[in-house]
């Protein structure tokens, strides 16, 4: 007995060892987290949502713009300028409402040219028409005629004027647009095109810079959503809670009002809050959207507590003697989180479209705040011009749609216990 | 069963008749009459004003005169459209709005379902990706933006559709598109998952065990049951459909209810405001009791489940 043979025992391999190794054991949390990594599309969806709220949040501080500071010269320039060369070293660019702009050679803003008012003189002038010929009274009536048809505007230069004509769309040869003419020097190809660093969004009617106005339009739209979730969360979550572990009459009275609520389309509802309240900005849509939605929240958590209730360690908490309170917010609620975090994934994207939608019939944020929605309905009036005014809100809202639901889809499939195994 | 139906029935008869009463109070709860204006009314014409609308009354009568004129289909005169009934407005705008609305429906079942369809039987292949690539594009670009670039690519750049009016038969394509993208993308969706997940149950196995040819398997067992998810959807989708209205109808110009209670919101016409939220509300509510017959019909478990209660 005092001591064993030690050629009875033998050192494991290292591959037995690695066999004998157990997997950790993972909390519920850490195995979601563990297979919501896995999903790749879920991931690009939350990797969005960070840039998008980096975007909202550190964004306008780079900018030298607030989002109310309006630059009456640089109305509508778009994101991508057209420069031309009207004279050696002289560049101008020409905006959608026919201003024109000088520029330097790389296409950084300096001035808006004055508009010259056109008169017969201006119109005739010897500059525009060639005068070297002889022309007979007739042909030169005709000539005026023609020169009053493709002359739009004319602009003063260095107490010259630059002329710009129309290149005549009934001639299909020419691939150019507009032919500028500056002491006598005609000019219709392009420069180049350069990206307008001054606004790289562009600029919109009123001369704000789009950029910054995205930017604090998804402060709003991104605050509205969130907090409106949250409000939702709040309600949604104690009533059907309270619903559900109660049960009975009061289960039965509290379930008749949601379905009350739930019979009427909720924009609805939104829209005669937001009457009711009167439009007092921000806070107003935050509580008409979030006192409407918590009805699709309050149904799916009373389901979760019903079910929840009946099992045996709610049981022992009632037995040990946990107040009712705490039986709800400490055993049940967390045991259903999972599926209440799935929902509120999915509120934000709605929330932000209802605002959206709300903005753009006339009822958020009055200006010169703007939300994604607003800036949208803004764009609408000019939107054959400057389509890029559109375009750029447009594309922010898609994106944290986009964002929100893959991370919404991959919670779904990470928080489901019954996938757990995959 | 017939039990069932009429308390449906009564329960939804009853549901109007609180949001008519709801709507009710809270118009009339609004500080400042419909007739503030910024520039005040004279004190004698006010009088005579509230007279004519019968604003001068106590609330209470003025509530039942309101519950008296529902039940006649009488909404009371616009406050802001001189000479019209509220009523006049509904019937002249819903014409346009429901046609635009069915279309929109007609398309998106059939559209949506076969496409939903398609792409769960070919899961994971390329017409599967594309057509939920089409279908996550959809609910993700709100309708306006769509109605925006129909009008700027087909109606400027193209010139194919008008930019607005419904003139030309041509354009209903717009309003319609823009107005069916969401759900469309929604219920192929749908589809798609409801039938990925009943061809995943064992009478689908068996009913192949059995040697039934494929199309019959797909076509009686699958599709029927996968389409159930899909109908409970579709009823509150009409009425949506119609909400969403509000905006195409701007976008498009189109002489729709939308365009009108847009409208009446930006004038703060109350009449106008209650009387198409009632309408929109009993609109909504007869969609979704249609819904549950038609569900309680194809679906036996859930009629006897209801009727034992």
């Amino acid at each position: 007995m005092s001591s064993i043979d030690k050629s009875k025992f033998k050192f494991v391999t290292e591959k037995e060892k690695e066999f004998e190794e157990f997997r950790p054991s993972l909390t519920y949390w850490q195995d979601a987290w563990r297979r919501l990594k896995k999903n790749k599309m879920s991931m690009v969806g939350l990797v969005g949502i960070i840039l998008i709220i980096l975007f909202a949040i550190i964004g306008p501080l780079f900018t030298t713009m607030s989002y109310s500071d309006q630059i009456n010269d640089f109305k509508n320039l778009s994101p991508i300028l057209t420069i031309y060369e009207v004279a050696p070293e002289t560049y101008v660019t020409l905006t959608a409402d026919y201003s024109l702009i000088l520029v330097d050679k790389k296409g950084n803003l300096i001035e808006r040219l004055e508009i010259f008012e056109l008169t017969d003189s201006v119109i005739t002038s010897e500059e525009r028409t060639d005068l070297t010929k002889v022309l007979s009274p007739a042909e030169q009536k005709k000539r005026n005629d023609e020169a009053k048809k493709t002359l739009i505007k004319a602009y003063t230069y260095n107490d010259e004027l630059i002329y710009l004509d129309y290149s005549g769309a009934v001639d299909k040869e020419l691939d150019y647009k507009y032919v500028f003419t500056y002491k006598g020097v005609v000019t219709n190809e392009k420069f180049r095109t350069v990206w307008n660093k001054k606004y790289p969004f562009g600029s919109d009617n009123l001369g704000r810079d789009v950029l910054t106005r995205v930017m604090y339009g998804a402060r709003i739209s991104l605050t509205v959503a969130f907090v409106a979730s949250l409000v939702n969360f709040i309600i949604g979550v104690t009533y059907g809670a309270i619903a559900g572990y109660e049960g009975g009459r009061v289960d039965n009275v509290m379930m008749r009002i949601v379905d009350i609520i739930n019979s009427v389309p909720l924009v609805l509802i939104i829209i005669l809050l937001m009457v009711l309240i009167g439009n007092q900005g921000l806070w107003t849509i935050i509580l008409a959207i979030g006192l409407v939605y918590w009805v699709g929240m309050a149904r799916l958590v009373r389901g979760q507590i019903l079910a929840l209730k009946e099992q045996e360690f709610v049981l022992a908490a009632t037995a040990l003697g946990v107040a009712r309170k705490n039986i709800i917010t400490r055993h049940l609620i967390p045991n259903a989180m999972g599926p209440i975090i799935i929902s509120m994934t999915m509120m934000i994207p709605s929330a932000v479209f209802t605002e959206a939608f709300m903005s753009f019939i006339g009822l958020g944020v009055s200006a010169p705040m703007a939300s994604w929605g607003t800036l949208a309905n803004n764009a609408l009036s000019g939107i054959l011009s400057s389509p890029y005014q559109l375009f750029f809100p447009a594309s922010a809202i898609a994106i944290t749609m986009l964002a929100f639901n893959f991370l919404g889809d991959g919670l779904r499939d990470a928080l489901d216990p019954r996938l757990r195994k995959g | 069963m017939g039990k069932y139906f009429l308390k449906r029935f009564a329960a939804a008869i009853l549901t109007i008749l609180l949001i008519a009463t709801i709507t009710f109070f809270m118009m009339h709860s609004i500080p400042g009459g419909p007739f503030t204006r910024e520039r005040p009314v004279p004190d004698s014409i006010m009088v005579r004003l509230n007279e004519k609308y019968h604003l001068d009354d106590p609330v209470f009568i003025q509530y039942l005169d309101y519950m008296k004129g529902l039940v006649t289909l009488d909404l009371g005169p616009s406050f802001s459209i001189i000479g019209k009934d509220v009523i006049d407005l509904i019937k002249g705008g819903f014409p346009t709005s429901a046609k635009i609305g069915l279309m929109a429906t007609v398309l998106i079942i059939i559209l949506g379902i076969p496409f939903g369809i398609i792409s769960a039987l070919k899961q994971n292949k390329p017409i599967d990706y594309f057509v939920m690539f089409m279908a996550t594009l959809g609910v993700t670009v709100p309708s306006f933006v769509i109605a925006t670039l129909i009008i700027y690519v087909f109606a400027g750049l193209l010139g194919w559709l008008p930019t607005y009016g419904l003139q030309n038969p041509l354009g209903y394509i717009g309003p319609v598109v823009a107005l069916s993208g969401y759900s469309l993308s929604f219920v192929t969706r749908l589809t798609r998952s409801s039938m990925l997940e009943v061809l995943r149950q064992d009478y689908i196995r068996t009913a192949r065990a059995n040697g039934i040819k494929e199309i019959v398997v797909m076509g009686k067992h699958a599709v029927r049951n996968a389409l159930i998810p899909v109908i409970t959807y579709v009823g509150p989708m009409v009425a949506a459909i119609l909400t969403g209205s509000f905006v195409i109808e701007r976008i498009f110009a189109l002489p729709g209810m939308g365009g009108y209670f847009v409208e009446s919101i930006t004038n703060r016409d109350y009449t106008t405001i209650m009387g198409i939220t009632v309408f929109y509300a009993a609109f909504y509510i007869i969609m979704i009791l249609l819904v549950d017959v038609a569900y309680a019909l194809v679906d036996p478990r859930i009629r006897f489940e209801k009727g034992a209660k």
